[in-house]
């Protein structure tokens, strides 16, 4: 008969929460590869991975928050399980022994709170565009102040129903924290939800102003700095 | 390099796949670019997907960063996308390790793996800012070098290659670029740096030759024009292959390559020489690798890259000599470790049950054969030691482990194909088919699919079908059709390719010097990417030949005779021609050579080369 391999094992596991960061050149690593990645980083540690139980056993690990193409961040959150309690520094310096320019690991910890708690992320964007700084700060101004934001969101097809695009107001969902310029760059604050139940990228809004601004991006470096509970407490 | 950096960080998320145009990835060797004396591009002219599956350039990569002074970097053809943008953004061609523009390298070298990328090359010098042609780079630097398997008839890229390296790299690009740095501090010319590098063995200066054409078109002489320039250059072979370099870390990709696994080189050559194969003839001998060292370069790769999956690469691997023994010894770490192990060249008739069952337990996707031929008689013009028998047997077991999918590569055109053959590709499917039914309900998968592909045959060089015609399109059509005409389950698949690609492929692998201006031509009428579908060409070729008055008929449909000068054959494989010609009257009369294995059939090569089995000494 066919057995999955480790069915009789009842193996003891220890819940890690590890902080990273993705920056410089590994912020374009899509999500999808960054699942690969870890997964080998994962491997080259040595560190005693947990297997999920069943058939088809794989390496448990989790993103509770995915991170747009683009942006960087210290703050990213990845769940492992080990099977032995290993020091919470000597998982993070195993894990730092191999790996790409970028991306390393900042803290270990016990998970404190579940997944959906997430409600809120904070992002920093400096943003240079094809007009002049102080009328990108004064445009900005306006486009925040305005009493409706509506922007195209692409719908999933449903049964009966193609995809298709609709419009929503994401006016409501933005949090304006503080908005400043220097010589070149517009430097905005924002606070965005995030997480399970409604997802907005800052690229959303930057595009929503562009084309209220009928102005162009040169460059722009997005850093997200909070994951945040729907209480405003840091996710833990 | 900062100036790069921005600009093509401002095109990236504009762009399809951006990590594979950024580097950082996890091995990529970073140096501090004050302190390297010798920079060395390594090209490969597809994009970055298809490039960095290939085990080639992870070798001579990690064997040139070895040297601390010295820096190899890797270099891909931006996809349409990417290019146009960096076109418009003037952005050169650039390394992916330091982001610097390669025009400033020492080294530019492309590894030639098919003909269709030879555009390709064209496309990367130009984005990086050079001359395409050779003669039109006066600067010592950057000199452009290229390698690979159709280096083996190089003639229709000539005019673009500052020089060539015939045969395997590991040696020759080492004392090659020892030399460099030997006469860098002279600055000398790149004449007076090819007179020297022309001395090296295996080092190929396609300038240094002159090519003279009799009045019917075929080649009459090709002659050294230096003092000192060898008149057949030979290649160059790792006689002790088991203690060759093999690197002990990979590039580990962000994005999902075409081959993402760890691979180990456990073989090199092949003991059989199917006639069509150019592969078979040009990496001879077959050599091999000791178990322990397969078995401490396997764990290596696999620690250091974090890989689950390792393949045994080589172009037989089940021809290694003590496979069972080699695959009980890995299995040992790869289970402990969960790694899956896989096997991509397995012939059938070396499939005991034992193997399939080794291999089973780690590998589900279905059992892929290529006899190449549909009945025996043709199988044995090839000497494709195939037997029905064989496949069936493998294909019995197969379907009682409950496998599911069969692949049956075949190629059609092939020298003395009737239609009888043609037929039998057909029927070989049909019989695997009802094999499947023909086994118990309950040990069977649920269902069958059988897959038959057919390629239309392309004439190399340096293989007993060398003196051989391509078969004209309409006939290859009209077989491809008595094919799928005689298909009648549904369980069959039926897929076959393009003929234009063919025909261009044929020329541009025996062409001579005069292809040289067609490639140039067919490229700036913007052929890019050739082997792509959705980007050939076939109307811009067409144009770029005429435009240039060369008959493709004459490189594509015309037997050559057996004493014709080859545009090749300045060039020295090892194997003679002799054999060669041999191999293509029995090919004729549909007699079998026996393998390297059964014994040596004294093809040229002497055992100094270190070959398992070759008798003859020099
Ligand atoms: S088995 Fe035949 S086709 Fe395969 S590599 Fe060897 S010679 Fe070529
Ligand atoms: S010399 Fe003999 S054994 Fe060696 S490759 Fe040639 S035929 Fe094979």
């Amino acid at each position: 008969m066919l057995m999955p391999k480790n069915q009789n094992l009842i193996i003891e596991r220890w819940d890690y929460r590890l902080t990273f960061a993705k920056e410089g050149r590994a912020r374009y690593i899509s999500h999808l590869d960054l699942m690969r990645t870890m997964q080998r980083a994962i491997k080259r540690a040595g560190i005693p991975i947990w297997y999920t139980q069943g058939f088809n056993p794989h390496a448990y690990l989790m993103f509770p928050l995915a991170l747009s193409l683009g942006t960087d961040s210290r703050i990213e959150i990845l769940d492992i399980a080990l099977t032995e309690d290993l020091p919470f520094d000597e998982v993070v310096e195993k894990l730092n022994s191999s790996m790409p320019e970028g991306l390393y690991f900042v803290s270990a910890a016990r998970p404190v709170m579940k997944h959906t708690d997430i409600a809120f992320a904070e992002y920093i964007i400096e943003a240079d565009f094809d007009i002049p700084v102080e009328e990108a700060y004064e445009k900005f101004k306006q486009f925040i102040h305005q009493d409706v934001i509506e922007v195209e969101k692409r719908t999933k097809p449903k049964k009966g129903r193609k995809a298709g695009v609709k419009l929503i107001d994401i006016k409501p969902h933005i949090d304006l924290i503080n908005i400043s310029a220097d010589k070149e760059k517009l430097i905005v604050e924002l606070r965005l939800p995030a997480g399970g139940e409604f997802n907005l990228n800052t690229s959303v809004v930057i595009d929503a102003f562009c084309s209220f601004a009928a102005a162009d991006i040169v460059t722009q470096y997005t850093k997200r700095t909070k994951i945040l509970t729907a209480s405003g407490e840091n996710f833990l | 390099m900062k100036e790069i950096q921005q600009k093509v960080e401002r095109l990236l998320l504009k762009t399809q796949k951006p990590a594979r145009y950024i580097g950082g990835e996890l091995g990529s060797v970073i140096k501090d670019r004050d302190k390297v004396d010798v920079r060395f591009a390594f090209c490969f002219p597809d994009v970055y997907d298809v490039g960095m599956s290939h085990l080639g350039m992870k070798i001579l990569y990690g064997l040139k960063n070895q040297r601390e002074n010295w820096w190899c970097e890797r270099v891909f053809m931006p996809e349409k996308d990417f290019e146009q943008q960096m076109r418009e953004n003037d952005i050169p061609l650039y390394a992916l390790e330091s982001l610097d523009p390669i025009k400033d390298f020492d080294f530019i070298g492309f590894t030639l793996q098919y003909e269709l990328s030879y555009t390709n090359v064209l496309e990367m010098l130009d984005l990086a800012g050079l001359p395409v042609y050779s003669r039109d780079r006066k600067d010592l630097t950057p000199i452009i070098v290229g390698g690979g398997p159709c280096v083996c008839n190089p003639e229709p890229v000539a005019d673009f290659f500052d020089l060539f390296i015939i045969g395997e790299g590991e040696e020759v690009n080492i004392e090659l670029m020892e030399l460099y740095e030997r006469m860098k501090p002279s600055a000398p010319t790149k004449e007076e740096f090819l007179r020297e590098a022309a001395k090296i063995e295996g080092i190929y200066v396609p300038s240094f030759y002159d090519v003279a054409y009799n009045d019917d078109g075929t080649v009459n002489s090709i002659v050294p024009n230096r003092e000192g320039v060898p008149a057949k250059v030979r290649k160059r072979v790792i006689a002790d292959f088991d203690s060759v370099y093999y690197p002990d870390s990979f590039v580990v990709p962000f994005t999902s390559i075409v081959h993402d696994r760890a691979v180990v080189e456990v073989l090199r050559g092949c003991i059989r020489g199917c006639r069509f194969c150019q592969a078979g003839f040009i990496y001879r001998p077959f050599r091999e690798k000791k178990i322990e060292t397969i078995e401490k370069q396997t764990k290596c790769l696999c620690e250091q890259t974090g890989y689950e999956q390792v393949s045994l690469s080589s172009l037989s691997t089940s021809d290694y000599t003590q496979i069972e023994k080699l695959l009980d010894t890995l299995a040992d770490y790869t289970d402990s470790e969960r790694i899956n192990l896989s096997l991509p060249s397995l012939r059938i008739d070396k499939f005991s049950e034992e193997l399939l069952e080794k291999i089973a337990s780690v590998r589900k996707s279905g059992l892929t054969f290529a006899p190449e031929a549909g009945t025996q008689k043709l199988r044995d013009v090839i000497n494709k030691n195939i037997t029905e028998e064989e496949i069936m047997h493998t294909c019995k077991m197969a379907f009682e482990a409950g496998y599911g999918t069969v692949k049956l590569y075949f190629m059609l055109g092939l020298p003395e194909e009737t239609d009888e053959d043609v037929l039998g590709i057909a029927e070989l499917a049909h019989k695997v088919v009802d094999l499947y039914f023909a086994t118990p309900r309950e040990q069977r998968a649920s269902t069958i699919q059988v897959s038959l592909s057919t390629a239309t045959f392309v004439p190399k060089p340096f293989t007993p079908f060398e003196f051989e015609p391509q078969a004209r399109p309409e006939e290859v059509n009209r077989r491809q059709k008595l094919i799928s005409d005689a298909i009648r389950s549904k369980k069959i698949r039926f897929s076959y390719h393009e003929q234009k690609v063919s025909n261009l492929e044929a020329v541009l692998a025996r062409g001579d010097r005069r292809i040289c201006d067609v490639i140039y031509s067919a490229w700036k009428s913007g052929c890019t990417l050739d082997s792509w579908d959705e980007h050939f060409r076939p109307d811009l070729w067409e144009d770029a030949f005429n435009k240039c008055g060369i008959d493709r008929d004459f490189y594509v449909y015309r037997r050559r005779s057996y004493d014709e000068i080859m545009p090749w054959s300045h060039l020295d494989y090892l194997v003679s021609r002799e054999f060669l010609i041999s191999e293509n009257k029995k090919a004729h009369e549909a007699k079998t050579t026996r393998n390297c294995c059964e014994g040596c059939s004294a093809c040229g090569i002497t055992t100094k080369y270190g070959g398992t089995y070759c008798k003859v000494r020099e």
